[in-house]
């Protein structure tokens, strides 16, 4: 039964007409890359749309598998660090923010930190590494305001960072500021979350 | 016995309600909630100690299950992958309730309604045996469940876990120890 | 040998294997907040950006928002937007004769969602799902620029540069 679930996959992968943009050895090692994903439970449309964009921008072949295979270990750490239940939206945040520099230990912390869904916080934390702001210095403020803010304060606290810098403020210290006026104290520890209960 | 004529009444199995769920039938998705809401719910309560948290966490894995439910690869295994939410769903509550320092609350109410002595008992040991629970660190206290109260096996609880098997012996042996230290401790008070 | 301790322990655990019922009105709350996933309509409110932030020409934001306003028709994008948060997407660029917006919520298809311009602004609005989508805009057909009013994607893959938003609510 797994066999025959596992060619079903298989089957659709190969027949997903949009490869066909891509020149037949590309695609079929995309394809063998999703269909890996997927044989795992992860999930084939964001590595497939990753291909897309490297067809449409006129990449080489290799490069366009180098991404898709990059996506799809970020995709299988994230959902490691994240765990069972997992939305794809959460996952494709959580892999960009483990690309950003995010550790996965990050993302098990945000995971314990806050109420699904996690999607706008793991962006947030993306983007922030994004825009310039060091990985640990954003991980510990997304971390810190994980238990208690809304969506859409993390969202303003992205947008009034990023109004700082290109005001010309540097990230880390635009960063920094904000996170004070939130009561967020960025110091020497600035690299390591809190931890949660003892789980080992 | 008589039994009646006709066609029995036979339960949807999890893999047929799983595939309608899939098709859009959203009502489909209310039969497995009702079918594993108490069960489910008997862990949930035990882990974290607290109703409230517990049908919260509950509540919450029921709905993640549902909207990933596309990655649910063994449909006839439903109630397996629920459970491997519901653990997870678990940990995160109770490591927020942990840091909100809740304490289980001693069923007063309970208590003072019983109106045999048995009953008052039975509510003592219950309240001894929550307070035991709550004592043991999370890992364990999962462990413990999942091995003693759920019957799993070790492999299963390794995959809902993600903890090796000789790890997880360990945890139940640990628990087994604390608890019964506990309990000594219980009877002397 | 009987175990003392081993007795005192099979209490406990018969006790914990006692049936736990749990109130059933938890059924309906699962199922309220899994219907309102599927209902129309939801999270209706269209969360529109702006992308002249910091603009150096304050004429040309006010330009922009007052032609953002009379090109995008948010409502009428289809009933594919029924579900989904309607979002506008627009670009500054009075020299272009083309612009597309392409990201993964159209597969990187230039053909799929090209902009409509007013005096050198373009725009145009895209249902989109909860879900975090990268985004470029071509301009001309050859040159690929990112949203100056969003976040960049931080994973240049394919040494163009791309932005990403991410859409909240139910389902993410």
């Amino acid at each position: 039964m797994m066999i025959t679930a596992l060619l079903l996959i298989v089957q659709v992968a190969a027949q997903d007409p949009r490869l066909e943009r891509l020149d037949p050895a590309t695609r079929s090692l995309v394809v063998s890359v999703v269909d890996s994903a997927k044989a795992v439970g992860l999930p084939g449309e964001p590595l497939i749309q990753r291909a897309l964009e490297g067809a449409t921008k006129g990449a080489l072949g290799p490069r366009i598998v180098t991404a898709v295979r990059r996506l799809a270990t970020d995709l299988g750490t994230a959902r490691a660090a994240l765990g069972a239940g997992v939305t794809t939206p959460e996952l494709e945040a959580g892999a960009a923010a483990l690309r950003a520099g995010a550790g996965p230990d990050v993302l098990t912390h945000l995971r314990d930190a806050r109420r699904p869904p996690l999607t706008m916080a793991l962006a947030v934390l993306a983007d922030l590494v994004a825009s310039g702001v060091p990985a640990d210095s954003a991980s510990a403020v997304v971390l810190a305001l994980a238990p208690s803010a809304r969506d859409a304060d993390l969202v303003e606290f992205r947008r009034a960072v990023e109004r700082d810098i290109s005001l010309g403020a540097p990230p880390g210290a635009a960063a920094a500021v904000r996170a004070a006026n939130t009561g967020i104290r960025l110091g020497a520890d600035a690299g390591n979350p809190p931890r949660p209960a003892s789980r080992q | 016995m008589n039994q009646p004529l006709g066609i029995d009444k036979v339960e949807a199995s999890d893999a047929e309600l799983v595939r309608r769920v899939r098709t859009g039938d959203i009502r489909a998705y209310g039969t497995l909630v009702a079918r594993y809401r108490d069960r489910l719910g008997r862990y949930a309560v035990h882990m974290l100690g607290d109703r409230e948290d517990a049908e919260e966490a509950l509540q919450d894995s029921f709905v993640r299950a549902y909207r990933s439910l596309e990655r649910c690869d063994d449909p006839a295994r439903f109630g397996a992958w629920l459970y491997g939410i519901l653990v997870n769903r678990c940990r995160t509550t109770g490591a927020r309730a942990a840091r909100r320092r809740r304490m289980f609350v001693r069923d007063a109410d309970a208590l003072n309604g019983a109106t045999h002595a048995d009953q008052a008992d039975r509510v003592e040991w219950s309240d001894t045996v929550n307070r035991a629970l709550a004592r043991l660190a999370p890992e364990y206290r999962e462990a413990f469940l999942l091995k003693h109260v759920e019957d799993l096996e070790y492999e299963e609880m390794g995959r809902l876990t993600g903890a090796g098997v000789s790890a997880l012996k360990m945890r139940v042996k640990r628990a087994r120890e604390q608890l019964q230290r506990f309990l000594k401790e219980a009877e002397h008070v | 040998m009987f175990d003392r301790d081993d007795g005192a322990l099979d209490r406990v655990i018969r006790q914990l294997r006692q049936p736990v019922s749990i109130d059933p009105a938890l059924d309906a709350r699962v199922m309220e907040e899994i219907a309102a996933d599927a209902a129309p309509g939801r999270l209706a409110t269209p969360r529109p950006r702006f992308p002249l932030r910091g603009a150096r020409w304050p004429w040309l934001a006010a330009a922009a928002v007052l032609g953002a306003i009379l090109i995008a028709r948010p409502w009428s994008a289809g009933g594919d937007t029924d579900a989904l948060n309607a979002f506008q997407f627009v670009l500054v660029a009075p020299q272009a004769s083309s612009v597309s917006l392409v990201g993964d919520f159209n597969d990187w298809d230039p053909a799929r969602s090209p902009m409509q311009t007013a005096q050198g602004i373009w725009a145009t609005t895209v249902p989109l799902p909860p879900g975090r989508y990268r985004y470029a805009f071509l301009v001309n057909g050859v040159e690929w620029r990112a949203d100056p009013g969003a976040p960049r994607a931080g994973d240049d893959e394919f040494g163009t540069p791309s932005s990403v938003i991410t859409v909240g609510g139910k389902g993410s």
